[in-house]
This record gives structure tokens, C-alpha cells and sequence, in this order.
């Protein structure tokens, strides 16, 4: 270290995000994590292919509930079974309130926050490559399903609400990872809490008449479904009874002031909190 | 010139004291921040690294207050004491990107990154998996990232733990370059003797405050009067001890798993000793050389004694 060389200007909150993002990104998608998740969005695609093998033997007509069913309908069915109800919550709960918490568990902050960038751009840059690592696996798992299920003759009626059901999934894996973001970033026990959130908060705030639903996420994202919500069980029928669904314009306006909410209240906790590592 | 500057700072872990009114006042060169294990050194290290705020006082680093003050760090390296990385990165990829934080360009980075990364000696194992490294190699490459951006003040938390004696030696004397350089450097460690051969300007830390400071020779002479205990791993742990048993200091010898534990009246003369027969290659390899705290323990309770 002999000529000590001019500093360079220190990144802006913007540039450092993207640092951040680039060195994320390809420690996100190659972690258990996601091989998890390739394997939990692999099962709607194999159903799906067996949907087709059985529809194409022409053998036996699919059947929900005793009635006849076509592609496009399974397909509606399968976006509100496996992904909206499963999926995307799920993603954001494990994966947003692991953009900390796996720093500090690996013990690998210390080399992110004793850098010239803020450490709010630390948890952006988080939270951006969830949102690429997790649309590059789910989205194509949909389109895969969608090709699978849906005959081509009819993919001309169907492309818009598919394009919307991309956009819908999109988004509501933008709003619970931002969300969870908050949580893991303000919270000693994130993953506990996201959980209890999702399944336990969100399933009855949903069933409850009255106003609490708008205290859900779920309740904006499925505000979007351009598919009829399937009776597949006590809580789905309940759920169905009570919907009052908001127009889609509120509903995206309202997901994207979570995001951006949540998002911003996530990068105040982590420039306040301490983050104590284990030796 | 102060590097670090703390006054009345405290810190509490809910009840608990990690620091414990420290001021202190730490010169350019090179200081070694000494004290057993659980003594106040890690989070002493935290504070003045920014990772912690202080419950009470305040710190300087360079100048300025270093809690939320992140363009400080284009100033400062630090190697961390964790052995944490990301392992599916190689070493280069992870130098590359964290030195990419420093606000550097893409090519820049890399540049003083393969720089860093000569420096301590580890351009053949670059391109390597962080993962397939020794304990040795992982020091340095930690070592590496803190340095890749030239930083004014370094501050090394037991840098030299798990390397091998020659690797122990090549980096201080490594580390007494890059202070000849310019740089300042702050060095945490529970080994005396480790802390001598770079600095004999030390801070002494003992129950979360600062029992001494500056050229404390003295501590050097309490030291000699308690038995110093050597862990040595080698596949020749029978062959070792017979040569080691001939030197005058030598106290004792016990045979461990994967290697020998040794007591030494003659710490200086005993580390020169082995780091001699690693380098001479008779008892192959000699992998790592550890110190327990108990050491220091005692010329602390002794300190305290007296």
C-alpha cells in the first residue's frame, strides 16, 4: 500500500443498491433456498402435465366436482390454489425475512455494513434480487403451466387475463417481500411472525366480515384475479361469500403503497438497529 | 495523530456490560489491542467499526463520529474475526465485489482486488471456491478484502488465528510494511506474543475497560514468570515434541488428537522455534499454531493482584 490512490466519490443510495443487488443476486439463486422453490413451483407444472396427458388421451374428460372442466378453467383454478393462496405468500415470507436475518445468521453483515454505502441500500439491493430470483422462477413455472393447460386455439381469448394473472403474481410477490423485508429487518423472530401473518392473521381477517380484510395483503392481490375464486373448502367458500372486491386500479394503488411503505420503513429499521453477531 | 478516540464509552448488552467507561486515545502506527477472551475486545472493535451504537460516550474514528457515517469507511479496512464468507463465491469474485462497495469501478475493483489478493499471497488460489479453503487461506483472503481499497486505518480482528507459523510471520511482517506505508492499524489479539512482534505500543482490556496502555514492557516481563501454553497441530506430533523438548524453556508436553500441547517458560524463543522447523519441512507439515487465553488470564489476575 504505497501511494495511497484519490477516493473515489462514495456510491449513492441508488448505485450502492445495485452493488448490493449484483452481489445477491447469484448467492440468492443458487441457495437451498431456491432449489426449494424450483421444486414447490415444479409440482403445479408436473399436475399440470399430467392435466394434459390425461385431457389429450381423451379417455376420460376432466372433471372438478363431478362437472367438466376445460383447460383454462384448471389453469384458473391452479393460479389461485398453488400460487396466490401458496406461493407467493410463502415466497415472501421466506425469502423476505431472510434478507437480513441470513446475514446475520452467517455472520456476513459485517462485510456489507462497514462499507461506504447506506445501509438501507443494503436491504434494497435485498430485496431487488428477490424480486428477479423469485419472478424467474415462479413466472416461468406459470407460463409453463398456462401452455400446458390451455389449448392453443383458445390462447387468443385467454392471453389478457394470463398476462394479468403474470402481472398480479408479480406484484403480490413485490408487496409480501416487502413486507416480510419490514418484518425481518425489525423483528428478533421474523419467521415466526411472517408465518403467523400469513396463515393465521391473513386466513381470518379474510372470513371475517367487515373491514379487516383490508388489513390483508391477500385481499389486494386477489382483487386482481381475472378467475373465479374456486369452493374448494369451508374457509374458500366463507371467503367467497364475503368477498367484496375493490377495482383493480385500488387494488394495484394500494399494493404499490405497500411496497414502497414497507420498503421505506424497512431501510429506517435497518439504519437504527444494531445487528449483533455471534462469534 | 489519533486514530481513535473514545471517551466515557460504554456499552451494555441489556444488563449486561460489554464496555465499560473506556476513554482512550489510540496514535497512528500500529496498536495491539490485547485481552483474553470476553474481555471487552470484540466490542470495543464493534463500536469503533461502527456495528455498535454506544449506550454511553462517544467514539471518533479518524476524526469523525463512525455510527451513520458510512463514507467513513472509503478510510478504513476491516477483518472481521468470523470466519464467514460467501462460500459459493471464489476468492477473487468476493474481493472483486466487496472492494466494487467502495464506490470503485467494475474494472478498478478488480484491479485492486488482484492486488490485495498478491499481497497476501493468494493469486494461485484465487479462482478457487472460498469454500475449499484452508483456515489459513481464509484469514487472508479476509485479510485481502480489507485492504483492497488502501484504506488509512486497518483495523484486524486476531488476524493471524489458524495460520500456520511461516504464514503467521509472512503477515506481520506484512502488516509492519503496510504501517511503514502510511497505513494505521488497530490489532486485536489474546496472544501476547502475537501483538509484540508487530507493535510494543499496546491497549490492555480487561473486564469491558482498559486496564493499560502504551509501551508496556512490563506486561512482557510478567508473562516470562507463567507458563505459556502452545497448541501445535502436526501428523508428527511424537517427532515434534522430541525436538521441542530439548529447548530450555520447555515445561511440558501433551499429546492431543492431531497434535501436542506444549508449555514454554520462553514464549519469544519457543515461537521462533517452531515457526524454524515448519520452515525446515523435517516434521512435515505443521498446520496451525493456537494460543489459549489462559495465558493472558493469568498476568491479568496477577495485574489485578498486584
Amino acid at each position: 500500500m504505497s501511494a495511497r490512490p484519490a477516493l473515489p466519490a462514495p456510491p449513492t443510495f441508488t448505485a450502492g443498491a445495485a452493488r448490493v443487488f449484483g452481489l445477491s443476486l447469484g448467492e440468492m439463486l443458487w441457495s437451498r433456498r431456491t432449489v426449494f422453490l424450483v421444486l414447490v413451483t415444479g409440482a403445479p407444472v408436473f399436475l399440470a402435465l399430467v392435466a394434459r396427458i390425461v385431457q389429450g388421451s381423451g379417455v376420460v374428460p376432466l372433471r372438478v366436482n363431478g362437472a367438466a372442466v376445460d383447460g383454462g378453467s384448471i389453469f384458473g383454478m391452479m393460479i389461485w390454489v398453488f400460487f396466490l393462496r401458496f406461493i407467493v405468500p410463502v415466497l415472501g415470507v421466506f425469502y423476505g425475512t431472510a434478507l437480513i436475518a441470513d446475514e446475520v445468521e452467517d455472520r456476513t453483515l459485517t462485510y456489507l455494513f462497514t462499507r461506504p454505502i447506506r445501509r438501507g441500500a443494503v436491504l434494497v439491493g435485498k430485496y431487488l434480487a428477490y424480486i428477479v430470483c423469485t419472478t424467474l422462477v415462479v413466472l416461468p413455472s406459470v407460463v409453463l403451466v398456462y401452455f400446458l393447460l390451455v389449448p392453443l386455439g383458445q390462447v387468443g381469448r385467454t392471453f389478457l387475463a394470463f398476462a394479468a394473472d403474470l402481472g398480479l403474481l408479480a406484484l403480490g410477490l413485490a408487496a409480501y417481500g416487502a413486507l416480510f423485508a419490514l418484518v425481518g429487518a425489525a423483528l428478533k423472530r421474523p419467521l415466526v411472525s411472517g408465518l403467523v401473518f400469513v396463515f393465521g392473521w391473513e386466513q381470518i381477517a379474510l372470513i371475517v366480515p367487515g373491514y379487516l380484510k383490508r388489513f390483508t395483503v391477500a385481499h389486494y392481490v386477489q382483487g386482481l384475479v381475472p378467475h373465479a375464486m374456486p369452493s374448494d373448502g369451508v374457509a374458500a367458500v366463507l371467503q367467497s361469500v364475503l368477498r367484496d372486491n375493490p377495482p383493480a386500479a385500488v387494488c394495484v394503488l394500494v399494493l404499490a403503497g405497500i411496497v414502497v411503505t414497507t420498503l421505506w420503513l424497512g431501510v429506517r429499521a435497518v439504519e437504527s438497529r444494531e445487528y449483533v453477531l455471534d462469534q | 495523530m489519533t486514530i481513535v478516540a473514545t471517551e466515557h464509552l460504554s456499552k451494555w448488552y441489556g444488563q449486561v456490560s460489554g464496555l465499560n467507561d473506556v476513554t482512550v486515545s489510540v496514535p497512528s502506527g500500529i496498536t495491539g489491542l490485547l485481552g483474553p477472551n470476553g474481555a471487552g475486545k470484540s466490542t470495543f472493535m464493534k463500536l469503533i467499526t461502527g456495528q455498535l451504537r454506544p449506550s454511553k460516550g462517544q467514539v471518533r474514528v479518524l476524526g469523525e463520529p463512525i455510527w451513520d457515517n458510512p463514507k467513513l469507511y472509503q478510510r478504513i479496512g476491516f477483518c472481521p474475526e468470523q470466519d464467514a464468507f460467501y462460500d459459493r463465491m471464489t476468492g477473487r469474485e468476493w474481493v472483486t465485489a466487496l472492494t466494487g462497495l467502495q464506490g470503485f469501478d467494475e474494472r478498478t475493483a478488480a484491479d485492486a482486488a488482484a492486488r490485495a489478493i498478491e499481497a497476501v499471497e493468494l493469486t494461485e488460489a484465487a479462482d478457487r471456491k472460498i469454500g475449499s479453503y484452508s483456515k489459513g487461506m481464509r484469514q487472508r483472503i479476509k485479510l485481502a478484502q480489507a485492504i483492497a481499497h488502501e484504506p488509512e486505518l486497518l483495523i484486524l480482528d486476531e488476524p493471524l488465528s489458524g495460520m500456520d507459523p511461516l504464514m503467521r510471520r509472512r503477515t506481520v511482517k506484512q502488516i509492519k510494511e503496510w504501517a511503514r506505508g502510511g497505513t494505521s492499524v488497530l490489532v486485536s489479539s489474546h496472544i501476547l506474543h502475537e501483538v509484540e512482534s508487530m507493535t510494543s505500543n499496546i491497549l490492555l482490556v480487561n473486564n469491558g475497560r482498559i486496564v493499560a496502555e502504551g509501551d508496556v514492557h512490563q506486561i512482557r516481563d510478567l508473562i516470562d514468570e507463567h507458563p505459556h501454553t502452545v497448541s501445535i497441530r502436526t501428523t508428527q506430533a511424537h517427532a515434534v515434541a522430541r525436538e521441542l523438548l530439548a529447548d530450555e524453556g520447555v515445561v511440558s508436553v501433551r499429546f492431543e488428537p492431531g497434535g501436542l500441547v506444549v508449555e514454554t517458560g520462553r514464549p519469544d524463543a519457543f515461537y521462533a522455534r517452531v515457526t524454524d522447523l515448519a520452515a525446515s519441512g523435517r516434521f512435515g507439515p505443521i498446520s496451525e499454531i493456537t494460543s489459549p487465553d489462559d495465558n493472558l488470564q493469568a498476568v491479568f489476575q496477577y495485574l489485578v493482584k498486584t
